[in-house]
């Protein structure tokens, strides 16, 4: 079997309990993920998306405790009995905070950090860091001190850092929560071409559908500790009742489009972005003319 | 980049043994005079190496603290001639010249000695710090991080708490009052979600060097720590300054 057919991430029958509760935060978690897939997680808050990412990154079981039952497959490696520092070399992980997951005073010395950990020699770090700073976009900022920095530039810091350990999978965990549309619209464009460019699988938790619908060919819904949906985004926020239910933050234009298709007047695909609505409106409006 | 001055450019180690001598001169003289010169060398220190106007604020608490120090200090030496008394007639707050002397040096002497700490850490990286602590005194790595990321989130806190005080400024809050149980009774409230903001920090923090392979085992270092001739003259001219003031000092 050619091996990039094979699944990076595998997540089967996975349950777990936080210590001292009494429901699960995640429940019955089947997901497969292979090389190379775009893949957004959306969910309302509480559905169990962070500990989701927790579990794909080895903190769940080594770092936070708790009650679980099932697999989770990172690279062929079961997350269980692989030592968190293991699997920091094949998947990176970026959270919410600009400022917590930071742990230094400049950028170089962020990048760092990662690689002394993983005792990489002095020389290759060095090569590493610029090709990770290049990768991001970010190569003017090496000598710059962390606090003087924006919060996309923060993220994109800590993307950076976390690519300098070569990570076949990048998870990011609301990286864009904290930030004004400006700078989010940049941190989903810049995993967009990590994606494209370097084949890298990247799995992005995110709130705002109207940023990850236009770009991920397959989007998860978590509600209640469950995945209640796993498809391409035009179908899942074709599902009336899920968005309802969900409260998912259709875009607009996909709203519009939903309410003229079930007017009857739209039969064509939802769109999901502003640029091909109005291609759709065009052709919608050329047709109906004489 | 360039060092900003020569103070910048020496080994974290170099400053902490200037640091060393500057208390140990501290120690050995008793009378204002030789101490209030003491300390005017460090503050010279801070001018040279372009940091003074940095750390004013910092030796502005030390001089509040310095006088407070000397408030609770002064009425409870008797021995000695009186100078001048609180209530003139009655013997109460009575201030004599052995207390007055007494209480400046020992003023003087804890300036001289803490005024050092903000100068090192106006000229230090922290990164530096962890490197030098490490490399050259074999603390663990784990105890030289927790205690350089804590100092780094000082900044954080003391913004937060400002907005929290404007926060209670909004809502009308007595924040300016003397009652100093008002101001925190004030405060309080908000200061909770603060330190609980500061916990789950925490967390992610550590969730996050854990995801990067903390721990993992032997570990390298990008920078190094490194002595210059520089930093071996300052350490030479130290010790023999330090030397020379004990034998003035003890004779
Ligand atoms: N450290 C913890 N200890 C105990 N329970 C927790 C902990 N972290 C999360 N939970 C609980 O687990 C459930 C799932 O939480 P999780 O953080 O994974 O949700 P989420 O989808 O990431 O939500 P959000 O969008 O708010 O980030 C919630 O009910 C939450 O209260
Ligand atoms: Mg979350």
């Amino acid at each position: 079997m050619d091996p990039t057919f094979e699944p990076i991430i595998k997540v089967e029958d996975y349950t777990f309990y936080y210590p001292d509760s009494q429901v699960p935060a995640l429940a019955g978690i089947n997901l497969t993920v292979r090389p190379g897939e775009f893949l957004g997680l959306t969910g309302p808050t509480g559905a169990g998306k962070t500990t989701l990412a927790l579990a794909l990154n080895g903190i769940i079981p080594h770092f936070q405790g708790g009650r679980l039952a099932g697999r989770v497959t990172i690279a062929g490696l079961d997350t269980a009995a692989t030592p968190c520092a293991r699997l920091a070399g094949v998947i990176g992980s970026v959270f919410q905070d600009p400022e917590a997951q930071l742990v230094a005073e400049t950028v170089e010395d962020e990048l760092a950090f990662g690689l002394e950990n993983l005792a990489v020699p002095r020389e290759e770090m060095r090569a590493r860091i610029s090709a990770a700073l290049e990768m991001v976009g970010i190569t003017d900022l090496r000598h710059r001190p962390l606090r003087q920095l924006s919060g996309g530039q923060k993220q994109k810091v800590a993307i950076a850092a976390a690519i300098a350990l070569r990570p076949r999978i990048l998870v990011l965990d609301e990286p864009t929560s904290e930030l004004d549309p400006r700078g989010s619209l940049e941190i989903v464009n810049l995993l967009e071409r990590l994606n494209r460019d370097y084949g890298m699988t990247i799995l992005l938790i995110e709130q705002k559908i109207s940023l990850l619908a236009p770009r991920v060919p397959r989007l998860v819904c978590l509600h209640q500790s469950r995945i209640v949906a796993d498809a391409a985004p035009r179908q899942v926020l074709g599902q009336e009742k899920l968005v309802a239910e969900l409260g998912l933050e259709v875009p607009p234009v996909t709203d519009l489009f939903r309410l003229l298709s079930r007017a009857g007047v739209y039969h064509g695909n939802l769109p999901l972005a502003v640029d091909q609505g109005r291609r759709e409106l065009d052709r919608l409006l050329s047709h109906e003319s004489p | 980049m360039p060092a900003r001055s020569f103070l910048h450019e020496l080994n974290p180690l170099t400053k902490i043994a200037w640091s060393l001598a500057v208390i140990t001169v501290a120690f050995v003289f008793q009378q204002p005079l030789p101490l209030l010169g003491l300390w005017a060398s460090v503050l010279a220190v801070a001018l040279a190496g372009k940091v003074l106007k940095e750390i004013l604020p910092a030796i502005r608490g030390l001089l509040i603290f310095a006088a407070i120090f000397i408030l609770f200090q002064i009425f409870l030496i008797q021995e000695g001639n009186t100078v001048f008394t609180l209530l003139p007639g009655s013997g109460f707050g009575r201030v004599t010249d052995v207390g007055l002397t007494a209480c400046t040096m020992l003023a003087l002497r804890m300036l001289a000695m803490t005024s050092t700490i903000p100068v090192l850490l106006a000229t230090t990286p922290p990164k530096d710090m962890i490197v030098a602590f490490v490399e050259k005194l074999r603390v663990p790595y784990v105890y030289a991080l927790m205690l350089v990321t804590s100092l780094r989130f000082i900044p954080t806190l003391q913004e937060e708490l400002g907005l929290i005080i404007q926060a209670q400024r909004a809502r009308a809050c007595d924040l300016e009052s003397r009652n100093i149980f008002r101001r925190l009774r004030a405060i309080v409230p908000l200061a909770l979600p603060l330190l609980l903001m500061s916990v789950q920090r925490a967390r992610t923090m550590a969730i996050s060097m854990e995801t990067r392979g903390f721990g993992a085992g032997p570990r390298t270092s990008l920078r190094t720590s490194t002595f210059q001739t520089l930093d071996l003259g300052v350490i030479a001219g130290c010790l023999f300054l330090t030397a020379a003031l004990v034998i003035i000092a003890l004779r």
